[in-house]
């Protein structure tokens, strides 16, 4: 099915930025220290210079084929039935990356907000404003994302210089204490999530006006959203020290509670969490999007509506059975996913381009 | 649901096709030779009402014509209705003889016609255009043996003057303000815009109530595009009766389910002036005060007409100090509620037990307890409106004192949630148009309700659900909530914080396309005084 919606470069950086904080934000800073300690931030500038590349690679890959979604020009560059497969594990790939996106939310619920609400009924209600805003279509979703952006900025903004008292320069010395390698083996599951998982924009490039212009502020999105995630994590780290970060499953919830002016403002970790659930709704949304337009493509429907409430079902219970606990999405995360994001992020997209060079499969611009 | 529009589409189709064609040219409609059968019909058709007068009388040199008169007491300026009759007795005109009658009717209607010293009068030939012209004051006058009539238009009736609007009042800023008559109100917009561009265009709506409509722009600042849609909308409405731009508002907006208006209803003139010059359409509804303007975008319903005449700097403070109220309004009771029942952690410690102070012996649940207090000051608001003038101060020490203190002091409900509803009372009215603090008087029991339910995160999904919903209305085609989404730079001059005049060069950007230009170059338009 084709892309017929519009949205704006603008819109469209928005929407990268905040699928990039999406819901690393919570997790990101205790992955990183975990491995990282003290010099989880090196690691953060080192993962998000990496995916620098990355995003170039895309940016390259949807200007090649302007007006076409991914699963469409794969099955120009690798033929029919290649190329079906190919959108078949991409379909797969998005519905996982949704579930487990919801989870995040779901269990970070669960355990500091409402801790007696059984979690199913925290994620039904979620997805149901997924729904309703997948059915309202890309462009409103979008100029909602349009919406709440300076809302979100803001909150990062008071987060990030209420909690300025409470940091010690103390907590990231030494530097580079114990080497490279700690450094670089805490990268990796940032690039793993979110980094990689930017993929799903190649089924939103071609709804980009191009009417302004050849640009689509990808790097644009992808670079307020990196340096977001490295404040947060350098902050955190400042703030809490490299083992509180590290113990902690949310840590900067654990920051936001920190937060005390003139002991009358305190406490409000509540409202900070509104920045993560506006992210993590625009990350949940696109993924489950791209997911559904997939899915539409592969079965030649002409609206991908169609497909959205059997998908949410199949998506509730995956989210239910993903995975059992916190801990073992802990290690899923950092050892796990990498590799199967690494797959669908980069190498085929890599492999794509790489074939449509050589084989000039190109098709004229739009 | 695919299925409902086509079955409501085709009855449409079949009841307009049999309505409109067939009225205009039928020959049993036009008018007969003889006065008296034409008196006759005339008669029979409006049923004997006593209110339409019958006068025949001869005019003419010798008295030879006979001549009949029609009007409706009441709708008539009786005065002027002597003044006529009077000249026409005194007329000096010679009938004609029934052989050159055919080749000189059109003649002798002609001379009537220019002999009578009075404004707007018409020829006609039916008795559609008979009984319309009747109905809405004019006299009509028969002559024997003739199938013309001719209209005269002395209309006059009874009606309200220029007066202050009751709502949108200002401190600063013209005091009138629209009334029931169209006429009155096209002229008080163009006393404001004296400029030719300014046009007018008026369709009667209504089976039964013929109500004029107007349409009205400035040409070459209005989209044209849109002043089609506008009358698409108008020409398809199909309906007996409009008695107010209510009507008609909810016939032709573009989401019907929607809690938010998308059209703005104003009585004052400045305002609907300002909306034309801006590249808007007015829609002017006979029989109200009330004035549609559309398009009409979410951010203007916080735009009263007295910022552009304040100052820049308190014109913006007032307007953000609206946007606040409007969310304080929206939500303070859902806020206080999942603070209360799931975050008391987010609550300093001295408010906190302040709060478990008063809960103590209160039998209510804070959601059930705002959920009370709430519906009755709505109950009290609304019977606020209604109950006669002098129950009024007996009903606000009902409302004050039984209500307020005594069931707090009874220890039924706790003070705090008072103060909540009582804040948020006063905070829905800060907006200075109506219609959108209606949607929120809705969409505050949602709030609580989704509060009760998960606390933040309920009023965070509910916010969502608002901002999504509010993102896909559009009014008149252009997006609800621009300029904020799509966002458009130029246009944040005149959204949260009104620039002073001198920054604002453009008009807003997505309704107007072609003509932007507000003023012309920067410089010349900041006031430099003299140096020296």
């Amino acid at each position: 099915m084709l892309q017929k919606e519009k949205i704006s470069r603008n819109q469209f950086a928005i929407l990268v930025m905040m699928f990039t904080v999406g819901s690393s934000i919570l997790i990101l800073p205790s992955g990183l220290a975990a491995e990282a300690k003290q010099d989880a931030w090196i690691a953060a500038l080192l993962a998000i210079a990496v995916g620098v590349a990355l995003v170039v690679l895309y940016t390259a890959l949807g200007n090649r084929y302007s007006t076409m979604t991914l699963p469409e020009y794969s099955a120009i560059i690798l033929g029919k039935w290649l190329g079906k497969t190919v959108s078949i594990l991409y379909f797969a790939f998005f519905l996982l990356l949704s579930a487990l996106v919801l989870r995040n939310i779901g269990d970070f619920l669960n355990t500091y907000e409402l801790p007696h609400t059984p979690i199913v009924v925290t994620h039904a209600v979620f997805l149901l404003v997924v729904i309703l805003a997948l059915r309202l279509g890309l462009e409103t979703f979008s100029r909602s994302a349009e919406f709440f952006f300076p809302w979100v900025i803001t909150l990062i903004l008071i987060l990030l210089l209420a909690i300025v008292p409470q940091l010690e320069f103390k907590n990231i010395q030494p530097i580079m204490g114990e080497g490279v390698k700690p450094i670089i083996r805490a990268s990796i599951p940032f690039v793993g999530s979110p980094i990689l998982e930017l993929v799903v924009f190649l089924m939103i490039i071609p709804a980009i006006n191009r009417k302004q212009g050849e640009k689509m502020g990808f790097l644009t999105g992808y670079l307020i959203g990196g340096t977001v995630l490295f404040l947060i994590s350098i902050i955190t780290i400042l703030a809490l020290g490299a083992d509180l970060t590290s113990r902690e499953t949310y840590p900067s919830y654990t920051l936001a509670k920190q937060i005390n002016i003139g002991n009358f403002i305190q406490r409000i970790e509540a409202i900070a969490s509104f920045i993560w659930f506006i992210t993590i709704f625009i990350k949940l949304s696109l993924s489950f999007y791209a997911s559904a337009f997939c899915l539409a493509h592969i079965l030649s429907l002409k609206d991908y509506r169609v497909v959205i409430f059997p998908l949410a079902i199949i998506m509730l219970v995956l989210s239910i059975v993903a995975y059992p606990n916190t801990a073992y999405f802990l290690t899923f995360v950092s050892a796990t996913w990498p590799l199967l994001a690494l797959i669908y992020g980069l190498i085929i997209p890599l492999l794509l381009f790489l074939i449509s060079s050589f084989t000039k499969k190109n098709v004229p611009k739009a | 649901m695919g299925f409902f529009n086509k079955k409501k589409k085709k009855m449409e189709s079949a009841s307009s096709a049999s309505t409109t064609p067939a009225s205009l040219l039928q020959p049993e409609n036009a008018l007969k030779i003889s006065l008296k059968e034409n008196l006759q019909k005339i008669k029979e058709e409006l049923g004997n009402s006593t209110d339409i007068v019958f006068r025949e009388f001869r005019i003419g040199k010798n008295k030879s014509i006979q001549a009949g008169a029609i009007y409706t007491d009441g709708l008539t300026d009786t005065e002027s209705w002597e003044r006529i009759i009077k000249q026409l007795l005194e007329l000096d005109i010679q009938g004609d003889s029934d052989n050159q009658k055919k080749a000189t009717e059109q003649n002798f209607m002609d001379e009537l016609n220019f002999s009578l010293n009075i404004g707007d009068v018409r020829n006609f030939t039916d008795f559609n255009m008979l009984y319309a012209s009747l109905l809405s004051g004019e006299t009509i006058l028969l002559v024997e043996g003739y199938t013309q009539g001719i209209a005269i238009s002395n209309k006059h009736w009874e009606e309200r003057g220029v007066t202050e609007p009751s709502s949108q009042t200002v401190v600063r800023g013209p005091r009138e303000g629209f009334s029931e008559n169209l006429r009155i109100n096209t002229a008080l917009v163009r006393r404001k815009i004296k400029d030719p561009d300014l046009w007018l265009e008026t369709k009667i709506i209504g089976k039964h109530t013929k109500t004029n409509v107007a349409v009205m722009y400035i040409n070459g600042i209005v989209n044209e595009k849109l002043v089609k849609e506008v009358h698409e909308r108008l020409d398809r409405i199909n309906i007996d009766g409009i008695f107010e731009s209510g009507n008609i508002e909810e016939l032709i907006e573009d989401s019907p389910y929607s809690p938010f208006p998308t059209i703005i209803n104003t009585e004052r003139p400045d305002a609907v002036a300002a909306a034309l010059l801006d590249g808007r359409i007015a829609i002017l509804v006979d029989g109200t005060p009330f004035v549609l303007i559309v398009p009409s975008l979410f951010i203007e319903f916080f735009q009263s007409p007295e910022d552009y005449y304040q100052r820049a700097y308190i014109a913006s403070l007032v307007r953000f100090l609206r946007f606040v109220a409007y969310g304080i309004a929206l939500l303070a009771p859902a806020i206080f509620i999942a603070l209360t029942t799931y975050h008391q952690e987010m609550i300093p410690t001295a408010l906190l037990m302040n709060l478990a102070h008063q809960r103590e012996g209160v039998p209510f649940p804070a959601f059930v307890e705002t959920i009370l207090v709430e519906i009755t000051f709505e109950i009290l608001r609304e019977a606020g409106l209604r109950m006669p003038r002098s129950i009024g101060p007996t009903m606000s020490i009902v409302g004050a004192f039984v209500l307020g203190s005594a069931s707090v002091e009874a220890g039924m409900i706790t003070a705090a949630t008072v103060i909540i509803v009582s804040i948020t009372a006063i905070c829905s009215y800060v907006s200075p148009l109506y219609d959108i603090s209606i949607s929120i008087r809705m969409l505050r029991f949602i709030f609580i309700g989704l509060a009760a339910l998960f606390g933040l995160f309920g009023i965070i999904v509910g916010l969502i659900v608002m901002v999504l919903h509010l993102c896909s209305l559009r009014s008149f085609g252009i997006p609800y909530m621009s300029p904020l989404a799509p966002f458009n730079l130029a246009d944040q001059k005149d959204t949260l914080f009104r620039f002073p005049q001198w920054k604002m060069f453009t008009r807003t950007r997505l309704i107007n396309q072609q003509n932007v230009v507000k003023q012309q170059s920067p410089d010349s338009a900041k006031p430099e005084p003299n140096k020296n």
